[in-house]
């Protein structure tokens, strides 16, 4: 099936780039993840109508895809996903507050679509960050990281497992699918009559895989501990990028930086 | 229905973090005593499972459109409510990192409006009470367990599901981002997530129907009630009580959303019936953080509802042709959010552009 | 090394999968296990490994297979799944490798140490931080056994270790194989892939040993072969071309 075949790429991709070399991609795990937290949080906290104060952030992404030799317009395929219900939700705004905010010549610019505009771009921008995030730092970095924030062994070990067994998965249901479209030329889906025996076929393979999985790890001593490849330790570049990532938001968020650099050319 | 970063502010973003951190933790601790390495394997393998699944198309009969899994009670009927949420909580976070269907901010509301009400509000309220009830019992074992389990993944399905749109609305309206009424969202989102849960319902019951003639021991609870266990009155009156509410608040929110829409009238007490879905709510919810502001909120939506319908919002609409505008963009909202939901993956249309 | 005495199982009361089967494996063997399909290979690997509970005895290096001998019996025998897939579950190779003698209580650095050697001895340095789930079909199979190996095990227990491998891999499997000092017991329908790596066989029809003995007298009997749903070996089926 094409979609599956779509995700195990795009899945692929990012692991891909993932394992690039630039200074980014050589960053503490722990202080890319707090950062880009960060920088999200930044973004949605602006107010609804302060369309310039955020357009500051844009910088941030922009600037740090280009370090990572990282081509932006790659981020763009993911929105389709996230801007349809920010759309939805945002598209309402221009009828429903009117309220005049400013002329540009005789052309009355509305509340709501300062709203929208701001909503929108928060969706973009935070997409963009955690894009940047994943496509400069491993999964098992990931999730060390997440391990030093204490979030508990058994769920980090669960998305790395996941993680291992995601691609294993879309292949088994892409094959599937196509031996189904064989046999079924011209329907789009999965007929009603084999809608149970389709995934349940394929669950109950999936469960004696699990149990030969687990066999496999009793084999090997299993005793409920897994070790990984720890994390790095931080350097003093890991430091600096953390906090002068985070001064330069805290002052991006409590100054109107491009209304400033307007206001320099408006007189 | 994956929450956007964007449409949340901080502080929601927070909280909805917060209560589901703890319900990780929660859910960690108790599977600690109950051997969780074990269930490890079963776990990753199965969640990879769903997350694939999730992409199946499903032809609904009679009508040209198909529909799709989520999986959160299909995952707690198999794994248990706590497996199960941890489960969904890790189909979520590759799904927000790797496919950007959410967000880095909104992973915590994500959980809790899918995961939590999916796993921990479907299991003890809908899936163990049924299973575990005698209902059905003329039809033999076998037919009353199979009875059960249609009943049960359907019921909680569209209930799981109502709860976790209301929540989406409840998110958005909270954090100040939309100037859409709270009334007008959730008319749309609600009876939306009513035909996304009956289908998503309809698919989980027919899957594990299968798994239950080849291998009934994987299912959580199926033979309970064969132990012995009696329909005791409550059981049944619980039961009903949800079914009522489900259905009745589902149409009464589609109602209020379509004013001018189908005869609704013929479902005269379907207000009461939401407000008793909602009273049901407040018990399940306990003493979670969230409780307040969806009390508060259900308060104020009861309330307002009946004088709050899309039409008289003059408020901000001010002139009927403005107002007619609105109802169009409405309609295409509702065509929208239909397709953002994460339920529909547009990835086809995405390719070709 | 290893010795079935008298051993039986069944899933189901009535159908055993192996009847009263005794055999023995001595230190530094090379042993093929062959028969069709639910011949009850498989079942004699898990029993071994007290994967499943045996009735009669079943002794690994003098040891019977109970609870508490588990822990030495699993280190002291290696064994190879048949998909690679199941047996790698870790994000990487090196971790996966690690994920054995860690557990058995090596420090990272004597478990760095043995992944080292196995992965030099076997060629196989390239793939040490390669991801598990993007290394190709012959690749895996080669870092299954290294996993294996990194356990240091006396005894190594394959089950179908050439199938869905191309001639290439094939061949860089069985010479792996052939290069161990190890006591092996191989389970395959690949019976060139046995003649290749096997001093002896023992084939098993219905949960019964058919034959116990030499690999080339065995593989050669024809009628024998046949008689248990087995067919000779392609190199001795006189090939003439067309």
């Amino acid at each position: 099936m094409n979609k599956l075949t779509k995700a195990q790429t795009e899945l692929w991709e990012m692991d891909e780039l993932a394992k690039g070399t630039s200074p980014i991609h050589g960053l503490h795990p722990l202080a890319k993840l707090a950062v880009t937290v960060f920088y999200i949080f930044t973004v949605v906290s602006f107010p609804k109508y302060d369309l310039s104060g955020l357009m500051i952030l844009v910088l941030y992404p922009v600037i740090l895809y280009q370090i990572a030799d990282i081509p932006v317009s790659t981020c763009f395929y993911k929105l389709r996903l996230v801007l349809p219900l920010v759309c939805a939700v945002g598209l309402v705004n221009p009828f429903l507050d009117r309220k005049i905010l400013l002329y540009i010549g005789t052309v009355p610019i509305t509340g709501g679509l300062v709203s929208m505009a701001t909503l929108m771009l928060k969706g973009v921008f935070s997409l963009m960050a955690s894009f940047l995030l994943i496509a400069t730092t491993p999964i098992d970095q990931i999730c060390a990281a997440l391990g030093k924030l204490h979030v508990p062994q058994v769920l980090t070990t669960l998305l790395l497992l996941t993680y291992r067994y995601i691609g294993l998965m879309i292949r088994e249901v892409a094959v599937m699918s196509e031996s189904y479209a064989l046999r079924a030329p011209g329907q789009k889906g999965i007929h009603f009559s084999a809608w149970g025996s389709f995934l349940g076929q394929l669950l109950l393979r999936s469960m004696d895989r699990a149990e030969e999985l687990y066999s496999s790890m009793l084999l090997r001593g299993f005793r409920g501990e897994f070790y990984y490849v720890g994390l790095p330790k931080a350097r003093g570049k890991d430091w600096l990028f953390f906090l002068g990532s985070l001064l330069l938001f805290l002052a991006a968020r409590n100054t109107n930086l491009p209304e400033l650099l307007g206001s320099l050319f408006m007189r | 229905m994956h929450m956007a970063d964007a449409l949340l502010a901080p502080a929601v973003a927070a909280t909805m973090y917060a209560a589901s951190a703890v319900t990780v933790g929660a859910s960690v601790k108790t599977l600690k005593k109950d051997e969780a390495s074990a269930k490890l394997p079963t776990m990753a393998v199965a969640s990879a499972l769903v997350f694939a699944g999730q992409m199946i198309n499903y032809t609904i009969p009679g009508t040209g459109s198909s529909g799709h899994l989520c999986g959160g009670m299909l995952l707690t009927s198999l794994l248990g409510p706590q497996a199960g949420f941890l489960s969904m909580v890790v189909i979520l976070a590759i799904q927000a990192l790797f496919f950007a269907d959410g967000g880095l901010l909104a992973l915590g509301a994500n959980c809790w409006n899918m995961a939590f009400y999916g796993c921990f509000v479907g299991y003890y309220l809908i899936w163990r009470p049924i299973m575990r009830s005698g209902l059905f019992a003329s039809m033999g074992a076998k037919g009353a367990a199979r009875a059960k389990l249609v009943l049960a993944s359907v019921l909680g399905c569209v209930l799981t599901l109502q709860l976790g749109a209301f929540s989406v609305v409840l998110e958005t309206t909270a954090s100040g981002i939309t100037e859409l009424p709270f009334g007008v969202f959730a008319g749309i989102m609600q009876p939306i997530h009513l035909a996304i849960g009956l289908v998503e319902g309809l698919i989980t019951s027919a899957v594990l129907l299968f798994v239950y003639a080849a291998r009934p021991e994987l299912i959580q609870d199926v033979d309970a009630a064969s132990q012995g266990g009696r329909c005791s009155l409550k059981t049944t009156l619980v039961i009903l009580a949800v079914v009522v509410a489900v259905v009745g608040g589902g149409l009464s929110l589609f109602a209020s959303g379509n004013p001018d829409g189908l005869e609704w009238s013929m479902f005269g007490n379907a207000e009461s019936g939401y407000s008793e879905n909602m009273g049901l709510d407040e018990e399940s919810y306990g003493v979670s953080s969230g409780a307040a502001d969806v009390a508060g909120a259900i308060q104020e939506k009861t309330a307002f509802l009946p004088d709050y319908g899309f039409m008289n919002s003059d408020s901000a609409a001010g002139t009927t042709v403005s107002g007619l505008l609105g109802s169009v963009m409405v309609a295409a909202v509702a065509v929208l959010v239909c397709c953002a939901g994460g339920f529909f993956r547009k990835k086809k249309t995405a390719a070709k552009a | 090394m290893l010795e079935f005495r008298n051993v039986s199982f069944s899933y189901e009361p009535g159908t055993p999968v192996l009847d009263n089967l005794s055999f023995h494996i001595r230190k530094g063997e090379t042993v093929g296990l062959i028969g069709a399909n639910g011949a009850g290979k498989s079942t004699i690997m898990k029993l071994m490994l007290g994967l499943l509970p045996a009735q009669g005895e079943i002794l690994v290096d003098g040891m019977p297979v109970t609870k508490q001998n588990l822990s030495v019996i699993r280190q002291k025998i290696g064994f190879v799944l048949q998909d690679s897939d199941n047996q790698m579950f870790m994000p990487t190779v090196y971790e996966d490798m690690i994920f054995g003698p860690r557990n058995y209580g090596l420090t990272r650095e004597e478990a760095d140490a043995r992944v080292e050697r196995v992965l030099k001895e076997l060629g196989l340095e390239s793939l040490k931080h390669r991801h598990n789930h993007k290394i190709s079909g012959g690749e895996k199979r080669m870092a299954a056994i290294a996993t294996i190996l990194a356990m240091e095990p006396e005894m190594i227990v394959m089950d179908e270790p050439s199938t869905a491998l191309d001639p290439v891999n094939r061949r860089r499997v069985i010479s792996t194989i052939n290069s161990r000092k190890e006591t092996k017991l191989i389970a395959s329908h690949d019976l060139d892939m046995i003649l290749d790596t096997c001093q002896r066989v023992i084939l098993l029809n219905h949960g019964r040993i058919v034959a116990d003995g030499e690999a080339e007298t065995i593989l050669r009997d024809r009628a024998l072969l046949e008689a248990n749903r087995m067919e000779l070996p392609f190199c001795l089926q006189g090939w003439k071309g067309r």
